[in-house]
This record gives structure tokens, sequence and C-alpha cells, in this order.
């Protein structure tokens, strides 16, 4: 009698929740997955898509944690675009899965694997903080507009278009953050962060890069290394050293202190954004504003 | 409702009724940890299948990761039967052991490889419908929807072939032996099961979710029934009711859905846990209460009894000679009076023939030290509660 109870109970509460329908605009419905990706593609396809974001700003891609809205953006998606190269944990499994059914596309993939730089740890893994080389970007850029294409011919020359003023604004933005490093002389190029997510950031701009954490802002950081950073900053006569926007202050605050008890100064020269961009709306929450902040931040901290 | 949201339910509740069948046996064996334990204890497994087959996704992975539940629980039972140790103490013992010799194996051999429970096994319910099986081509449904209806069908399968020996061995061991089932063959097979059950489930779900809808079903629906059966049919609509509710409450506040699942398990719990008719925590206190003014209404009796002084007998003095405050004087005068123990005349209280009756056998049961017969004295004499 209860198994009869059980089903006629889930019979009717499958009916009554039938009838909530989404509605369709009839626009592209693209999913990404980090602030970056989201600011990239809502770039390209303009008023033409629809674009939804899995993460907020100031969320730590590696510990993003899925909620029930999240679903039906993934099953009503014509496109998925996500970072790859791991950054996404075990969300670029599902993705790798659901390239059958889904198009699924990893920008990370796109990239020569020549000029990503190779993990210490993982023999296989890249660094996956791709977007801090504005070349990547422009890669990325290319490839989005190829893909929506494919999926709406009728709007390609409109994606095309984008693309290219896109192209440009980040060419100005190339050519504005090179100026200003040009003025910060190159042995105080040191970035010391809490992860290490700047490492294209630095190969681009000959910044030697420290990160107090390791690649994944899921490890911590031990003692050893606090005191290791602590030493490596008084040898260098580091001025100042920064926070990340999506990954606790905790461990860099260790650090200052660590360093101020060995009778050194260095500030904490501001909030960098690392994994993800500022709140929407503000001129850090689009990836051109965001690379203009944390290059100000960090020249004006080091010079 | 779109086709994904239907399949997480459909998941979500298989894997509800999958867990509460061994739920409902690991509790009341007070064994309830052995689902924590497990999840923890599965990595040496993973990290020996991935020696063997130097792959992340391969399957041989979950089967030893199996495996290694099943050692568990024969040590767990092997240091317990040692007689030394608790249940609880000999779990607590064994998979920090087997965990760390996970830990070591990795830090020895795979220390470049991301290799952790959470990045083979852990599951997330949100995910589960986009990890689709191919069948020669053909998309037959999340693969998490079969592997754990195919986990169900076995689990019902061998209880219901071996309810009775189940049930038995689980309550009188000495009784199953005598009858000729061996308690231990048994015990493996159910443990081996809840292992097979932990793993499978933790793919397709994640662990918290495993261990809430293990242990919270049976735990709640224990507070309800003592009778098996009963225990399992309520375990598995409270495993199934938290499962639909909860997604719905993930789906309205747009959260995590185990997150939401396990929280209705939780608040289900809760309200079980207030208001089950015997065991629930506003029938105990109530209990309490009407033991308490019981015990005062005879007091008073033999009070009453002892008396044959009208002073000794006035309502007044009644109140300063048993030094009872006066809204609890009154409780415990209106229960005799109502009950035909007592008449007051003229302020005046005095036994009836009921009241002596029932005070004089009470008072013999007192002096023999056969005071656990009173309760039945009230039965005798119809009395009310109060």
């Amino acid at each position: 009698m209860n198994l009869k109870n059980i089903i006629v109970f889930l019979v009717v509460l499958t009916m009554v929740s039938c009838n909530n329908k989404t509605e369709d605009s009839g626009k592209l419905s693209i999913v990404t997955t980090t602030t970056m990706l989201t600011d990239l593609v809502k770039n390209i396809g303009g008023d033409l898509i629809e674009v939804q974001g899995l993460m907020g700003a100031g969320v730590d891609p590696h510990l993003y944690k899925a909620s029930e809205g999240d679903v039906a953006k993934l099953a009503n998606a014509d496109v998925i675009f996500y970072n790859g190269l791991h950054l996404e944990g075990k969300l670029v499994d599902v993705f790798e899965k659901m390239g059958s059914s889904k198009n699924t596309v990893s920008l990370g993939a796109v990239l020569p694997k020549e000029e990503l730089i190779g993990s210490e740890y993982f023999a296989s893994n890249y660094d996956p903080h791709v977007w801090f080389n504005i070349s990547f970007f422009k890669q990325f850029a290319n490839t989005v507009r190829i893909e929506l294409s494919k999926v709406d011919p009728s709007n390609a020359a409109a994606f095309k278009e984008n693309e290219k003023q896109y192209l440009m604004a980040l060419d100005a933005l190339e050519a504005s953050v090179n100026t200003k490093i040009e003025t910060l002389p190159e042995e105080d190029r040191v970035l010391v962060t809490a992860h290490d997510a700047f490492n294209y950031f630095g190969k681009a701009y000959g910044f030697n890069v420290v990160g107090l954490q390791g690649l994944s802002t899921a490890t911590e950081a031990g003692v050893q290394d606090v005191q290791r950073l602590s030493q490596f900053i008084i040898d260098n006569k580091v001025k100042a050293i920064f926070v990340e926007s999506s990954v606790p202050r905790r461990t860099i605050e260790a650090l200052q202190a660590a360093v101020l008890s060995k009778n050194h100064e260095v500030v904490i020269g501001g909030s960098l954004y690392s994994d993800a961009l500022g709140s929407e709306g503000t001129v850090e929450g689009t990836y051109i504003g965001m690379f203009t902040y944390n290059v100000n931040t960090i020249v004006n901290a080091l010079k | 409702m779109s086709n994904p949201q239907i399949e997480i339910q459909l998941i979500a509740v298989v894997v509800a009724v999958a867990c509460a069948i061994p739920g409902v046996f690991l509790v009341l064996r007070k064994m309830s940890l052995i689902s924590d334990a497990i999840s923890h204890s599965i990595l040496p497994g993973l990290v020996l299948g991935f020696f063997i087959t130097q792959d992340l996704n391969s399957p041989l992975l979950i089967i030893l990761a199996a495996f290694t539940g099943i050692i568990t629980v024969v040590l767990v039972e092997w240091i317990q039967k040692t007689g030394l140790v608790k249940e609880d103490t000999a779990i607590g013992l064994v998979f920090p052991a087997l965990f760390s010799v996970g830990v070591i194996l990795i830090a020895k051999n795979a220390n470049d490889v991301h290799l952790d429970v959470d990045a083979v096994l852990l599951g997330e319910l949100a995910f589960a419908p986009f990890d689709r099986l191919m069948v020669s081509g053909m998309d037959v449904g999340p693969k998490s929807l079969w592997m754990m209806g195919l986990i169900l069908v076995i689990t019902v399968t061998l209880l219901l072939l071996f309810f009775k020996e189940l049930k038995i061995s689980t309550f009188d061991v000495g009784l199953s032996s005598a009858l000729g089932f061996s308690p231990a063959i048994l015990h493996y097979g159910l443990m081996s099961i809840s292992s097979v059950t932990v793993v499978g489930a933790f793919e397709a779900v994640g662990a918290i979710l495993v261990v809430a809808l293990m242990i919270a079903p049976a735990a709640t629906s224990y507070l309800l029934t003592s009778n098996l059966k009963k225990m399992l049919v309520l375990s598995v609509l409270f495993g199934v009711f938290s499962a639909i509710t909860g997604y719905w409450v993930a789906h309205w506040l747009d959260a995590s859905i185990a997150g939401s699942i396990s929280t209705m398990l939780g608040l289900v719990f809760l309200i079980v846990y207030l208001f089950a008719p015997s065991k629930g925590l506003i029938a105990v206190v109530y209990r309490q209460k009407q033991q308490q003014i019981e015990v005062s209404l005879l007091t008073f009796l033999l009070h009453l009894n002892n008396h044959t002084e009208e002073n000794e007998r006035h309502l007044n003095h009644l109140r300063e000679h048993i030094n009872w405050q006066k809204i609890k004087a009154k409780s415990v005068v209106d229960l005799a009076v109502r009950n035909n123990l007592i008449v007051i005349n003229n302020q005046v209280v005095s036994l009836t023939e009921k009241g002596n009756d029932f005070t004089s056998i009470a008072l013999d049961y007192i002096i023999t030290n056969k005071d656990e017969k009173i309760e039945h004295l009230k039965d005798d004499f119809f009395l009310f509660r109060g």
C-alpha cells in the first residue's frame, strides 16, 4: 500500500510542477563559467544573444558549488563556454561529458600548448589563468565569434563587427598597459600575491611572480611557505604585496606580519582581481576595466 | 518542468530509497557511522585503481573503492569482535588508518596528479543529468540513474529474499545462529551492499547527502515505530519526501540541491523528534508531568489514609501540611474528585470507598516493594489520567 502512496505522491507532485515553462526569447542562449568569459561573450554577442554566467563576481572558480538554477541554465544553453585547463575543477569533467549532447567549448583548449605555462606539480596540466595574457584573450574572442556564427549564421556579420570593435579595444588596452608598466623600473617588477594566478601576466610584462599558495586556492599555505616568502620579500626589497578579491585576505596579512616581525616594511598594495571580475556595472566588472585597475594598482604600489 | 529537473528528482528519489534500506539496518545495529567512515576509507582503493589503470575515469577505481569499503566493514567487525572496544571506536580506528594509507600512497607516488576522493568520486546532483549513458549511440538516460537503479534493484531483491534472516540476526544474534542462519554472512552481505550503495551514491550525489540519506530517515522512523517492516517503509517515505521537497526548496532558493535535501531531512527529523506520539520530546515532557501529578495524588491519598482526625483533612491545612503550592494542590484534589477517590464536605476531605480500596492496595504494594504494580492498579480502578 505504501509503494502505491509513494507513486501517487510522486505523480501528483510531478504534475503540479509541470506547468512552469521557461519562456523563449528566440535569442541564442549562452552559458559561461567565469565572469571574464561572461564579459567577453557579451561583447561579441551584444544584444543578439542571452548570456548567463554561472559564477558571480568574487566567486572562486576552483571552489564553485552548483545551485539548482544552474541546471536549467545548462539545460537550455545553445553553447556553453568554459575556461577549461582544470580551472573549473570537477565542472570541466562535466562539460567534457556533456560534449556528446551539447555544444560545449573549452576556450583554454584552443591556445597552443607550447605557449602555456606547465605546472610543476601536475605533469600534463597547465596553469589555467590564461586570461592575464591579452593576446590569449584575443584568441578567446576569435573562438567565441566563430562558435557563435556557427550556431547563428544569420548574425555572423554582426558578430564579426563586434569582434572587430572588441579587438580594437583590447589593442588599446594593451598599449595603455605597456606604457603604464614602462614607468616601473625592471628591477622593481616583483609581484607577490595570495595564489599563483599571475604567471602569464608576469611572463608578458617581465614580472617575477611569487604566489603564497599554489595554483589551486583549495590548498593552504604552510608556515614554511610564509617564512620562505617573507625572507624573499626582504632580500628583494619588495615594497608591496597584494591580496586578491576571490581569496581570503588572511594569508597575505600573515605574510605581512611575518615580514614586519623581521623589522622590515612591506605594505599591502591593494586588492587585485584574479579569478573573478568586480561587481557587474562597475568599471572593474569588465575585463578591460579589471586589467587596467590591476595594472594601475600594481604599478602605483611598487613605484 | 524540464527534463533535467525530472531526472534530478528521479535520481534523488532512487538514491534516497537505495540509502534508506541499508540505513535502517545500520541504525538498528548502531553502525550508522559506517557510511561516513566508508567515504574516507575508499581512498586507498581509488589510488590503487589509478596505479593499475593510470586513468582517473576508469570504472576499476569505483570497483576497488567499493572493495575497500567492504574491507573497512570487515576490519571494523573484526576489531569489535575482540570485545575490547565498542562499535564506534572500532569504526574510528579503521577509517583513519585506511585513509592515511591512501594519503601516503599519493604523497609517495602520485603527487603530480589531482587525485583525491573529491576529484574522482564526489558527484554533484545538479550535473548528474548531463552525464548520459549511451547504448549503441542511443541516449538512454543519465548514467547515475542507471547505476543507482541497478544498486536499488539488487538491494530490494536481497531484502525480500533474506528479510526474515536479516530481521532475526539484527535483533537476536544468538537465536539466528541457533536457527542455522549465519549471522556473520548476513552481516557481511548487508555491509557489502551498504558499501556498494555508498560508493555508487557518492558518485551520483556527493558525500554529505549520502550520509544524511542513510542515517536521517532511519533515525526518524525509529522514533515512530520499532516494527522493522514499518520502519523500512517509513524510512523510504521520509527519504523520498525529503528528496523531492528538498529539490523544490533548492529550486525556490536557487541553492545547492544536496544542501537543501539534507536540510529537509534534518527538519523532518526535528518535527518527528518534537511531535512523535510516544518517543517525541513533547510526549515525553507531557508524560513526565502526568507522572509527577500521579505521584502527588498517591501521596495525598496516603496522607488521608493516615489521618482520621478532621483538622488534618481540612483543605486549607493540606496545603500547609504537604507543602504544596495552590495550583498543584488544586489540580491534585480535582483529579482525586474526578476519579471518585475522595469527597469534600465543608472543606473537609475524606476518602470514598473506592479511594480506601485503592490506597490500601497501593500501600500493600509499597510495603512489599512491588512499586511497579501500582501502574496496573490505575487500569484496574479505571482511573483518569492527570
